[in-house]
């Protein structure tokens, strides 16, 4: 999707100042890597711990996700932004 | 409606409910008319384990150095973790097979049921390691009233179902009478009977193990016990999955995606159905309660216990559409999440104790320093 030239995605949640996306990264290692706590279990899109509302943007999955989600959620576990997004943890 | 093994009639499963529709006759996986269950069973099966692959031998030594109640705390846990399991590697199967209608909700049934039975087998595995006869053990799960008393919860609303299906199968719709009780059978109620027993099922897989898993966890930490600790870190991979099925389940109910008039029960049925969800959080609590009756654990009490079922309650109540009930926005034992990470319960095959495990193993890598030699 981005190229060099564009800069990174970014990912804002609850009062945090907005993150840039770092490559190869899911949303919740970034999240982590900013110490922003936010629950999970698998880590792996199956059982739903990290279920957060997405308030804007989008994303896409690198693991087909399984675990249960409204259609306003996401599972920052194992999916990246494809648009600068905007997340509240619960 | 009768049962039967096999219904020739032409059915279009693409078009039938979850249950209370047809019979399934062709176990077909090409279409599905609720394609999560399909994926269920293939992450499942990927998730196969065996418990004997993994090594509990040096757990005998570190339990002769446990403190009396760190052992009544971790037999406490085995025992009741077999009854949840015992009941769990039957029922699905007796309770949801006789009334499904999807093909791969079915087979998802049976999956799951049986790695309940794997579950249970991994028990006997432990237990077996620890004690030369561990039938004191075993014995003490049917007469133990702090078990029985949670036994007669999770098994009520199954054994309701049970009973109604078999009365509506057998003799169909009406009032019947049976050793002197009266019974109302109509598919409506047949139907809330469904559905308050997986709201029960549902209350199991997410809220009734986690007192346990904690404990065993919390051993895990001081480095002890930790074959029993790899063995119920799969189990609770596993639990996760089942769960995540039983909300599947309640979401296409509730949410109008599957039979319209399972919507509306879900709407009449909504004060109770949370209750089973509260009554079995007070019931871990109490189990809580019951183990530290003579005094903590390291690293453990009662109150943090209790806390972090309240959270783990709160999302997974959330998950269902209940509102959170419970004053804990933190998690209090963050070090939970190491052990529930799925990445960090691979089974090495070094650890094997069957040895047909590592025949297979290098088996394995022997063919494939064979096949290096050739040119493709
Ligand atoms: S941590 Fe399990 S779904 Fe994200
Ligand atoms: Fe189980
Ligand atoms: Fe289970």
């Amino acid at each position: 999707m981005s190229d060099d030239s564009t800069s990174p995605f970014l990912i804002e949640v609850n009062e945090y100042p907005a993150f840039q996306h770092q490559q190869d990264k899911t949303v919740l290692e970034v999240l982590e890597s900013h110490d922003v706590e936010v629950h999970y279990h698998c880590r792996e899109g199956f059982c739903g711990a990290c279920r957060t509302k997405l308030i804007e943007g989008d994303v896409r999955y690198t693991t087909d996700p399984l675990a249960f989600i409204d259609d306003d959620e996401v599972l920052p576990c194992c999916c990246v932004p494809t648009s600068n997004i905007k997340l509240q943890t619960y | 409606m009768k049962y039967t093994t096999f219904n020739q009639h032409t059915v279009d499963t693409m078009a039938e409910p979850m249950f209370f529709g047809n019979p399934v006759n062709v176990a077909r996986y090409d279409q599905q008319k609720h394609s999560v269950f399909e994926k269920l069973i293939e992450k499942q099966i990927s998730f196969f384990w065996r418990p004997e692959e993994v090594d509990v031998s040096k757990d005998r030594v570190d339990f002769q150095k446990l403190s009396d109640t760190e052992k009544h705390i971790f037999i406490s846990n085995l025992k009741y973790q077999t009854l949840l399991d015992s009941v769990q590697g039957r029922s699905p199967n007796i309770a949801f097979l006789p009334i499904i209608s999807l093909p791969e909700l079915e087979t998802w049934v049976e999956t799951w049921s049986f790695f309940e039975t794997i579950h249970s087998r991994s028990y006997t595995h432990i237990l077996r390691n620890l004690f030369t006869d561990p039938s004191h053990v075993f014995e003490d799960i049917v007469v133990n009233d702090e078990i029985k008393r949670r036994a007669s919860d999770i098994s009520r609303y199954y054994d309701d179902l049970i009973f109604a299906t078999q009365l509506w199968q057998t003799q169909g719709e009406g009032v019947h009478v049976v050793n002197g009780e009266q019974h109302v059978i109509n598919l409506r109620e047949l139907k809330k009977k469904l559905y308050l027993c997986m709201n029960s099922v549902n209350a199991l897989e997410a809220i009734r193990f986690y007192v346990s898993f904690a404990c065993t966890f919390a051993f895990a930490e001081r480095e002890l016990m930790e074959g029993n600790s790899k063995i119920i870190r799969l189990i609770a991979r596993d639990e996760n999955l089942h769960l995540t099925s039983t909300q599947h389940i309640l979401n296409l109910w509730i949410k109008g995606k599957d039979d319209p008039e399972m919507a509306e029960i879900a709407e009449e049925c909504k004060a109770e159905a949370e209750q089973i969800f509260v009554s079995a959080v007070e019931q871990e609590k109490q189990w809580a309660s019951y183990l530290f009756q003579n005094g903590s654990m390291i690293g453990l009490n009662k109150d943090i216990l209790c806390q972090y079922i309240e959270f783990i309650a709160n999302q997974r109540m959330a998950v269902i559409g209940m509102s959170p009930k419970y004053d804990v926005s933190n998690n209090p034992l963050p070090w939970m999440n190491n052990y529930l990470h799925s990445d960090n319960v691979q089974v090495a095959p070094q650890e094997s104790e069957i040895s047909s495990y590592l025949v297979g193993q290098i088996d394995a890598e022997v063919s494939a320093e064979e096949f290096g030699d050739f040119d493709l």
